[in-house]
């Protein structure tokens, strides 16, 4: 459901609650469309987080209690800001850390050596 | 920066619900995201329709409703798409069972009944649960699903009450009024006035409610609340006088001096399977192995239903069935008086015999027995 520039859907998937949960940590609250924003933004366009990933994905957190979410009207329509909650914030560590460490797993395994320059 | 007008996000909304996607909290983000990135992308003085049909692909692969669906797989458990399809299995599997039973049971081939126990069993015990399961999870007012629950009881219950009479398991009757009394006092009032309150459900609750009623009415006329007794005591009283008969006859035969002693024993061996079979069936009607002459004071009354398998389940009535054809064959080729077994139980296969009714068997061995006494007698 992904589409990524750069790299398979094989690749990514299974880390996109890992990326959610990272961007929340470090801001107050976010919206849909401010993710994908700044996922690209922050990627180069390296990964681009289709709709169809991320709004499922989401709603899945809001249901696990990881985030809260506040209804702000704009005009017409409404929009959904995302909040971590407490259990969320340790969540985005454990997610991290535990990403960091499969990452240094695969580099042993893969036996990619560290780009010199 | 683009600003959209009230109208074009009407028009994004609807068109969000058109393409199938029923979650409102889906909705409103789909519909905040789409109108983000047309404010954001498109030019002040760009051609707003042609901009969304261009956009609004990049959401999906095939179709925009995939983002529910995914939304429901996450929501609810990750099994759902494993329960769906063993839903679809288990319809079809049984559906054909229930065709192909129906067919051999048309034509009195062998294992209809066996198709028929499973497909109803898989119908109602595996498809019905995995349909209100995940019908209940795309629900969320707590009527609707109650209804669910109870449409999904009363079709099972109704199930069952087909299989056991189809099979002649004890319990059919039970079956019976729990379905009628919870599908025409309970779910039927609550399905009802549920449906009628809500403008878009209004006439589809009517018309079905007037179908279930008819069904339910139908149903309920089967049900034999109070049967003929006067017939099925004339016929009991006919049984008895016929046994009183057969006794004084057979008092004649055996003062009679014309039989032959190797003959005797013959006798004596047809008119044991006759009273035996007669004491099975009786066991199977009314639980004791005779019909007592004072039946009706003690509100006996014996049903006239099809024999059924059961009276072969252990084999006895079968067998029973087969030694008096062969005793009476035998007395036939070696007496002058024959006994006359033209359209008597005998010509029908004892493994057939399961589809006469109790009343016509015992009178038919009655016959044989009175035609028996009949020939020695003379």
């Amino acid at each position: 459901m992904y589409i990524c520039v750069m790299y398979s859907s094989e690749l990514i998937k299974g880390t996109l609650k890992t990326i959610v949960l990272k961007l929340l940590s470090e801001t107050k609250q976010m919206y849909g469309y401010e993710i994908t924003q700044r996922v690209k933004e922050l990627t180069g366009d390296k990964i681009q987080i289709t709709e169809g990933a991320l709004y499922p994905t989401l709603h899945a957190l809001e249901k696990d209690g990881v985030v809260t979410t506040e209804v702000v009207n704009i005009g017409k329509r409404i929009r959904k800001y995302y909040t971590l909650t407490p259990k969320g914030k340790l969540n985005a560590t454990d997610k991290v850390n535990e990403f960091a460490d499969y990452i240094n797993t695969m580099k042993f395994l893969l036996d990619i050596k560290p780009q010199v320059g | 920066m683009y600003v959209l007008s009230e109208q074009q996000i009407d028009f994004i909304l609807n068109d969000i619900k058109l393409r199938g996607v029923e979650m409102e909290d889906l909705q409103s983000n789909l519909l905040d995201h789409i109108c983000c990135i047309i404010e954001c992308e498109l030019e002040p003085d760009g051609d707003f329709e042609k901009f969304y049909q261009k956009t609004i692909p990049k959401f999906f692969k095939t179709e925009l409703k995939e983002i529910e669906e995914e939304t429901i797989l996450l929501l609810t458990f990750k099994n759902y798409y494993a329960m769906k399809k063993s839903m679809i299995v288990s319809g079809t599997i049984s559906v054909v069972m229930l065709i192909a039973g129906s067919i051999l049971k048309i034509l009195h081939w062998p294992g209809a009944g066996p198709m028929l126990t499973l497909g109803i069993l898989i119908s109602s015990l595996v498809f019905l649960p995995l349909m209100a399961i995940l019908k209940n999870k795309e629900i969320s007012a707590k009527k609707d699903k109650l209804v669910l629950v109870l449409g999904t009881l009363v079709g099972i219950l109704f199930s069952q009450f087909v299989l056991f009479k189809v099979m002649h398991w004890p319990g059919a009757t039970i079956f019976l009024f729990s379905f009628i009394s919870l599908g025409a006092l309970v779910f039927l009032p609550i399905y009802f006035f549920t449906g009628i309150r809500k403008p878009e459900t209004k006439v589809n609750t009517i018309t079905s409610s007037i179908l279930l009623v008819m069904v339910f009415g139908l149903q309920f006329t089967l049900i034999n609340t109070r049967p003929a007794k006067n017939l099925l005591q004339i016929k009991m009283y006919t049984y008895l006088q016929g046994e009183d008969l057969l006794a004084t006859m057979q008092r004649q035969a055996d003062n009679s001096e014309k039989i032959k002693p190797d003959t005797k024993k013959l006798i004596t061996d047809i008119n044991s399977s006759c009273q035996q079979i007669k004491n099975l069936i009786m066991t199977y009607t009314i639980g004791q192995s005779t019909l007592p002459k004072n039946f009706e004071e003690q509100g006996i009354l014996m049903e006239e239903v099809g024999l059924g398998p059961d009276f072969f389940e252990n084999g006895r009535g079968q067998k029973l069935l087969t030694d008096l054809k062969a005793a009476i064959i035998k007395y036939n080729s070696s007496e002058t008086n024959k006994i006359p077994v033209e359209q008597s139980i005998l010509n029908i296969e004892p493994d057939k015999i399961e589809r006469y009714s109790n009343l016509a068997v015992l009178s038919s061995l009655t016959q044989l027995q009175l035609g028996l006494a009949n020939s020695e007698r003379n």
